[in-house]
């Protein structure tokens, strides 16, 4: 499963949240594919996915969060994704 | 935003201080709405639209009860149509505004919002362009310009892509 991370560079509070809604990811999926991308480098794929505000969250190429979440609904988003998948 | 009632700030009256001893007389100025206007080169009507969506504030009213303005507001009203200009909307403004006389925002959430914009634009640009393509086929469809119009292609295609929007086919 992968996880795609949007943030602005310079933005505080994606830098904040980070390491915990990371941690809180692998919880759920141990294999987890982690990635973060800076929107200004990606443009085009942000766009594509329909991401307007930052940060944003896409898992499996969809977008799931168009603001931070909260450990607790990023558990509960890839905790039924995995169900969908299996 | 707007004033209550019986709050109204009274335009400011000369203001005598003291420098050495020396009474100094200092005159604050002020603009009315129309002279705000004129320098600003914006009509009073949009001046208005600015002051009821919370953008500018008249920073005191005369004995008669007109707006006043400080020199300052030519300056904000100067950002506002600069912001507009760049896509921004009245309510990202108002945001923009906000953080630039919030002492704990820094530059990264002026950029944040300005990303966000470009994000919106560059979305439009995509939306845009596949009407382009669209229209071109619907252009390339019709080569025969002597068609009657009951047999226009480009019509048709019209009409049936409103079916299978309002069919959801």
């Amino acid at each position: 499963m992968k996880l795609e991370l949007f943030y602005s560079p310079g933005c505080v509070r994606c830098a904040e949240a980070r390491d915990g809604l990371k941690t809180a990811a692998f919880e759920i999926v141990a294999d987890l594919d982690w990635r973060e991308l800076n929107v200004l480098d990606e443009l085009d794929y942000a766009v594509q996915l329909g991401v307007l505000t930052l940060p944003a969250v896409a898992i499996d190429g969809e977008l799931v969060f168009t603001s931070l979440p909260t450990q607790r609904q990023l558990r509960v988003a890839l905790s039924e994704r995995c169900k969908k998948v299996n | 935003m707007g004033d209550q009632p019986g709050s109204r700030r009274k335009a400011p009256r000369p203001v005598t201080t003291y420098f050495f001893e020396l009474p100094i007389t200092i005159e604050i100025i002020m603009f009315t709405i129309g002279k705000l206007a004129g320098l600003a080169t914006i009509s009073t009507e949009a001046l208005r639209y600015y002051e009821q969506e919370g953008l500018i504030v008249p920073d005191a009213k005369s004995d008669a009860g007109y707006r006043l303005y400080r020199p300052e507001s030519v300056q904000r009203i100067g950002f506002i149509r600069q912001a507009q200009q760049c896509g921004f909307t009245l309510a990202e403004i108002r945001e923009l505004l906000a953080l630039r006389s919030e002492q704990a925002a820094c530059c990264g959430d002026v950029r944040r919002l300005a990303v966000e914009k470009k994000l919106q634009i560059e979305g439009k640009i995509r939306l845009m362009k596949s009407m382009s393509k669209a229209l071109d086929k619907l252009i390339n469809d019709c080569s025969e310009e002597s068609h009657p119009v009951v047999e226009c292609p480009i019509l048709a295609g019209l009409e049936k892509a409103n079916i299978a929007t309002t069919t959801g086919r």
